[in-house]
């Protein structure tokens, strides 16, 4: 079929397109403008025509986000959906996630955290996810065989052979460490871990696996840098940990998750933990621009309940104390474990009126978007549909300055978010839910309107009330056929699970059959992710890896 | 594959035909057992939402005591492996754990991960028998429940109690763990008790490392709950009469809907092991049974189905109690046709040709 969307303000930075203009579309691919009468003719006249969304973290699937659905059976609220997709409705479940998603003009998600030793049902809930191409990075870091390697000595090639082979195993997109070593440690009655701190038994730093992991990531050719989710989360002089991580780096490509909470400058140097903190913004953005070997997404933080969500056990068992009703939940799991903590951001509260000023100023103050991901962290910082919000305090002063004036004066005292006057373009938002997550995952099908893409269309009645308009996309198109029209989804559809093609050497199958095999008395298949556990016959889609 | 209505042979299209009329028809319908694949139990919970029923797996009193103590107070646990692999102190509670291999194997070996590593397990058990087959330090409850056990040793860990030499000194052992681990069947000592020992653990983190390793049921209870919170956000037991999830694990518990007279029609799922619900034959039904299961008979429904059991002659994913997680089982010996998910998919099928609506 044959589709031309005619005459609607086409958004695509990497293209350098901002102006109207008509979109071709033919066989799910962005095609050239055709000479053929098209079958049919989608008039975008006073719309804004953008690539589908790119989500790079957003926890929708897994042990924890199970867990946080017991812990909080009511956070999100269920309604009556008689005619609808089955489940769309259940609030908090795979099926509405796939659904608000898309009608925000999302058409491609992925969750951060995919545990090795429990791959297979973080795959069928994301499969359960319906409308959008799903992925997942497999968490490495804190596992006793690749901490016994490193301890061993053993070098860049066992390293690079045990992670190539998990990730192929677990059917990872890419690879992701969170807190290295501090599961690890936490088990051993760590309580803080630093990058240079040593991990009980193995005699290894944080910086020590995470940079063997960076080496592994770049050899392999994981189109995803590694995705780095640092020590000392949300304690006061976090942006230390950011800092210190981002030059251990040494140029290699590193992407940090949830740069937010790691914005937090000491107050009190006389007293880090207890004195408060103030923005740390300035600093972290100035480090972005003299490495341009990192990207990060921002976690911006959004007033009201919500759960965090997290396998960095050290911080959540920290957390636990500021929980919100007063429950927790804390598994110390095969490897990494995790925790799962309510949260209140109170409404004009101090601390997360700053935590909300901080996010919006790292992404006002960053001169390159597209390695500036907007995220949400969902749900730690806030719920994702909360996004088109946020876009919108992007876009207007005015309505940011609304805000700030409901807010305290912290907001001012400890951050530069008032003083800002930056506006950004639709072509800047583009690169922040676009070009720059899809370019970030090394998706070159996605994230552009350019010959050849993907036809993941977002078309959206423009308005000066971002908000509406992109909670409630005019149309959405994935794959070139519609699955939403007038911000509700009129057709169900399943996506792909994207994991990353990748040959696994065989001695290293071998060693981890016996390792596995000595640990759990159970080898690799009981850590396999077969496709006939899957209701659909095409549930996984190949991204090959860098050349 | 076998199949029967009303006690007479029939070929699975007739059979699915007539379950899918039965079901159209009836006007509260009950989804029970769920002791089976995920893919059955997912093609279950698509069947019950189309046409308003409600489900009740088997796993059982241990499923809802821990699911009531998640909601209200949270959960710190660990696995089977970090158990064998670090734990230098066990406490096993009451007697279930005593029945299968775990508490042999934690008895018979020693940390070999962390800080305890090499170091003697010491064994400990409140509650359970004196004279167990494995190396271990036993206290007794006298005639206390274990609910009121726990609580009394949570006091004794909290030093709010202090003079009773025994449980004095258990304390002492659980506080100087490096990582300890509690080994109990949450069914056995109750929501009462699981609340409290939760209250027990997070106590002693405040100090150490301390986790709570609850035995799964064996009727694929966590498959449910974990399909169940990605499918519909909630736990079970969950209903679809209004056309939206609900969780009541007492408005929807099968036995107390059939006893009431509040449903009209069940299906039984049991493409694994189940205990066959009481009330079966006392409302029309369907069962879904593994072949060559004792139930794979004429007499235990109307209609009967049977199908691939998993891991035997069908493949499919399944709780694996041993690594505490969902993992997929080939089918090890002849596979056969008829699946639990294919059969209900059939019925499924069959009631939307049938155009009926709830």
């Amino acid at each position: 079929m044959l589709i031309r969307i005619q005459g609607g303000r086409v958004v695509d930075p990497t293209d350098g397109r901002d102006a109207v203009g008509d979109v071709w579309i033919e066989n799910g691919k962005i095609v050239a403008p055709s000479e053929h009468t098209p079958d049919r003719t989608v008039d975008a006249t006073g719309c804004v025509v953008m690539a589908g969304g790119v989500e790079v973290h957003s926890h929708i699937a897994g042990g924890n986000v199970v867990m946080s659905r017991l812990l909080l059976p009511d956070l999100y609220v269920s309604e009556s959906a008689p005619n609808g997709h089955p489940f769309a409705h259940a609030g908090g479940s795979g099926s509405w996630v796939g659904a608000n998603y898309a009608k925000m003009g999302y058409t491609t998600a992925v969750e951060p955290a995919l545990p090795p030793s429990n791959a297979l049902a973080t795959h069928l809930e994301l499969a359960d996810i319906p409308l959008l191409d799903r992925g997942a990075l497999a968490v490495l870091g804190n596992d006793d065989h690749l901490l016994q390697i490193l301890r061993d000595g053993e070098g860049k090639a066992a390293v690079r052979d045990l992670v190539q082979h998990t990730v192929a195993h677990a059917r990872g997109l890419g690879v992701k460490c969170i807190n290295a070593g501090g599961a690890s440690a936490f088990k051993d009655g760590v309580l803080k871990l630093s990058l240079d701190d040593e991990i009980p038994v193995y005699g290894l730093s944080t910086r020590k696996i995470m940079t063997a992991l960076l080496d592994a990531v770049e050899e392999i050719g994981v189109p995803h840098p590694l995705h780095v989710h640092c020590n000392n989360l949300g304690l006061p002089g976090a942006d230390d940990s950011f800092v210190s991580t981002l030059d251990a780096a040494e140029g290699r490509r590193i992407h940090f998750a949830h740069a937010q909470f790691y914005a937090y400058g000491v107050v009190d140097k006389e007293n880090p933990l207890t004195g408060g903190f103030r923005s740390a913004a300035e600093r972290i953005t100035e480090a972005m621009e003299a490495h341009p070997n990192a990207t990060f997404d921002v976690g911006q933080v959004v007033f009201g309940q919500t759960v965090t969500i997290s396998l960095d056990i050290l911080r959540q068992f920290a957390g636990r104390k500021g929980a919100n009703p007063k429950k927790w939940a804390l598994s110390a799991g095969d490897a990494e474990g995790g925790g799962v903590v309510p949260f209140l951001y109170k409404p004009r509260g101090g601390v997360s009126s700053l935590q909300w000023a901080i996010g919006l100023e790292l992404m006002l103050l960053s001169k390159d978007p597209e390695r500036t991901i907007l995220t949400t962290d969902h749900p730690n910082g806030g719920v994702f549909t909360e996004y088109p919000r946020i876009i919108h305090l992007l876009m207007s002063r005015e309505e940011r300055e609304k805000e700030i004036a409901t807010l305290p004066s912290v907001v001012g005292e400890r951050s530069s978010l008032p003083t800002i006057e930056r506006e950004y373009t639709l072509s800047e938002i583009a690169q922040l839910t676009r070009s720059g997550p899809a370019k970030l995952l090394g998706l070159t099908d996605r994230g552009h309107l350019r010959v050849g893409a993907k036809a993941d269309v977002a078309v959206y009645r423009d308005s000066t009330d971002r908000t509406a308009m992109f909670s409630r996309a005019r149309l959405v198109l994935k794959d070139g056929e519609t699955i939403v029209e007038d911000g509700e989804i009129t057709a169900w559809r399943h996506g792909r699970t994207l994991e990353l093609d990748v040959e696994t050497d065989s001695a290293i199958v071998k060693r981890s059959e016996a390792y596995l095999q000595d640990r759990y008395g159970q080898g690799l298949d009981s850590f396999a992710v077969p496709d006939a556990a899957f209701p659909e016959t095409e549930n996984f889609e190949d991204v090959a890896c860098r050349a | 594959m076998a199949a029967w209505i009303n006690g007479n042979a029939a070929d699975t299209d007739a059979a699915v035909d007539a379950a899918a009329t039965l079901l159209a028809t009836a006007r509260t319908p009950v989804f029970a057992g769920l002791s089976a694949e995920l893919a059955a139990i997912r093609a279950a919970y698509r069947l019950a939402d189309r046409i308003g029923a409600s489900l009740d797996p088997a796993a059982g009193d241990g499923l809802y005591a821990e699911l009531a103590t998640i909601a209200a107070g949270g959960a710190l646990t660990t696995t089977a492996p970090e158990t064998l692999g670090r734990a230098d102190t066990v406490l096993v509670i009451g007697n279930r754990p005593w029945a299968g291999d775990l508490v042999a194997e934690v008895a018979g070996s020693k940390p070999v991960r962390g800080r305890a590593a090499g170091e003697e397990r010491s064994v400990l058990s409140l509650g359970g028998p004196a004279n167990g087959a494995s190396r271990h330090v036993a206290y007794g409850i006298g005639n206390a429940s274990l609910d009121v056990a726990i609580g009394h040793l949570r006091a004794f860990v909290r030093g709010n109690l202090a003079a009773e030499e025994a449980f004095g000194e258990l304390a002492k052992r659980l506080a100087a763990a490096k990582f300890g681990v509690v080994i109990y069947d949450a069914g056995e000592i109750g929501e009462a008790g699981t609340e409290m020992l939760l209250g027990l653990l997070k106590d002693l983190a405040e100090t150490t490392r301390f986790f709570a390793l609850p035995l799964a049921d064996p009727f694929q209870g966590r498959a449910v709950t974990q399909l169940s919170a990605w499918t519909t956000g909630q736990a079970p037991r969950v209903g679809f009469g209004r056309h939206m999830p609900e969780h009541d694990p007492w408005r929807f518990d099968s036995a107390r809907q059939v006893a009431a007279g509040e449903a009209d029609a069940a299906l039984w799922l049991a493409s694994l092991p189940s205990p066959r619900p009481s009330w079966l034959g006392s409302l029309p039904a369907i069962a879904i049974v593994g072949e060559g299961s004792a139930d794979a008979r004429p007499e235990t429904a109307e209609i009967v189905i049977t199908v691939g059991v998993p891991g035997a002659s069908a493949g499919g994913s399944v709780w694996n109690e041993r690594r505490g997680v969902i993992g997929y089982v080939e089918a090890t010996g002849h596979a056969v046709a008829d699946t639990a998910a294919g059969v209900i998919a059939g019925i499924t099928k069959n009631i939307e040709k049938k155009g009926a609506s709830c």
